[in-house]
């Protein structure tokens, strides 16, 4: 049976979202998205830069193979997600919304109050949502409760490259969930991928270790590969932790005089 | 003269010569209107409705796009 994903009405192969920012051109962003499988890409949005019309990268994206997940990046508050939901809404006829709330603009830690608020409003306004968290099981609860479609906790601050620094409470959000666990945010090698595939992570989300490394393409193609491993590892069922040495080999009929 | 707020910034227009519609002030401004979403004084106007929305002095206009992001 194949092992897909499922977020709201739509199934997924790839269990690797892709963010799109901070690409050298959109030739390589294109290029990357393709080796990475993904069929889910995050966009922002942002005022038209009047004086200097630049290339539109939305051309550059194979919408066929890859839809669309709109953030709400740069709001600092809820009537500011919600605002920018509703034009990503109007701008691409897309309903599926990432959701960011993060005023703080040194860690770009979400603001838990705002984005459940936020998330509230937009389920009702008949948004998919997928809000970014801290790695708190308490709102990933609340979240799902009200029904977002996801709940996508970070692993450390957004283009840390950090990895896994809340490992131990996105194990208990794992444990809780009733919808898919998207790690997103400071994952910054195909290891730290394959790690919260491991856990049991439904799917990742990620941006700069791909766009900054210095073959995003091929980083792409590692963390495709990295998230396949980690989830085959996590359906497979891994062997115990322990802390003593258990022999692999016999314990008997050794070449010694006893 | 006329003004609107384009993005932030007042812009002027000498009398008469104030884009009739949201799709003319697109064109004047050379964005292509396929890729953008317009917002007017708080209210998201629809592409499909850029050529029945006049333009009146005073009003504040955001004009915004997709772009890269996480």
């Amino acid at each position: 049976m194949e092992d897909t994903l499922t977020i709201a009405d739509r199934s997924f192969t790839s269990r690797l979202f892709i963010g799109t920012g901070k690409y050298a051109s959109n030739r390589i962003m294109a290029e990357s998205i393709r080796a990475s499988g993904s069929e889910m890409v995050t966009v922002a949005l942002r005022r038209v830069d009047i004086e200097n019309e630049n290339d539109d990268m939305i051309c550059a994206i194979d919408r066929d193979r890859c839809v669309l997940l709109p953030n709400t990046s740069g709001a600092r508050d809820a009537a500011e997600a919600v605002r920018l939901a509703r034009l990503a809404r109007a701008a691409g006829g897309i309903h599926w919304i990432k959701l960011e709330v993060t005023p703080d603009p040194y860690y770009l830690l979400p603001d838990g109050t705002e984005t459940l608020k936020a998330a509230q409003q937009l389920v009702a306004d008949g948004f998919v949502v997928l809000p970014y968290i801290n790695a708190d099981p308490i709102l990933a609860k609340k979240l799902q409760d009200i029904g977002t479609a996801t709940v996508m906790p970070l692993a450390s601050p957004i283009g840390s490259n950090q990895g896994l620094k809340t490992r131990a409470a996105i194990e208990i959000i794992i444990e809780q969930a009733v919808v898919p666990v998207v790690v997103d945010a400071g994952l910054g090698s195909p290891s730290h991928a394959a790690e919260a595939m491991e856990m049991g992570a439904d799917a990742v989300l990620v941006n700069t270790a791909i766009a900054t490394a210095q073959d995003p393409v091929a980083m792409a193609r590692a963390f495709k590969l990295a998230v396949e491993a980690g989830r085959m590892a996590f359906n497979a069922g891994q062997a115990t932790r322990q802390k003593t040495a258990s022999a692999s080999s016999p314990l008997t009929g050794f070449l010694r005089k006893e | 003269m006329a003004t609107l707020r384009i993005n932030g910034t007042d812009r002027e227009f000498p009398e008469n010569t104030l884009p009739a519609t949201l799709l003319d002030l697109l064109t004047i401004l050379q964005i292509d209107q396929a890729t953008v979403v317009a917002e007017i004084d708080g209210a998201i106007i629809e592409r499909k409705n850029f050529t029945a929305t006049p333009l009146h002095t005073g009003q504040s206009i955001e004009l915004v796009r997709f772009v890269g992001g996480g």
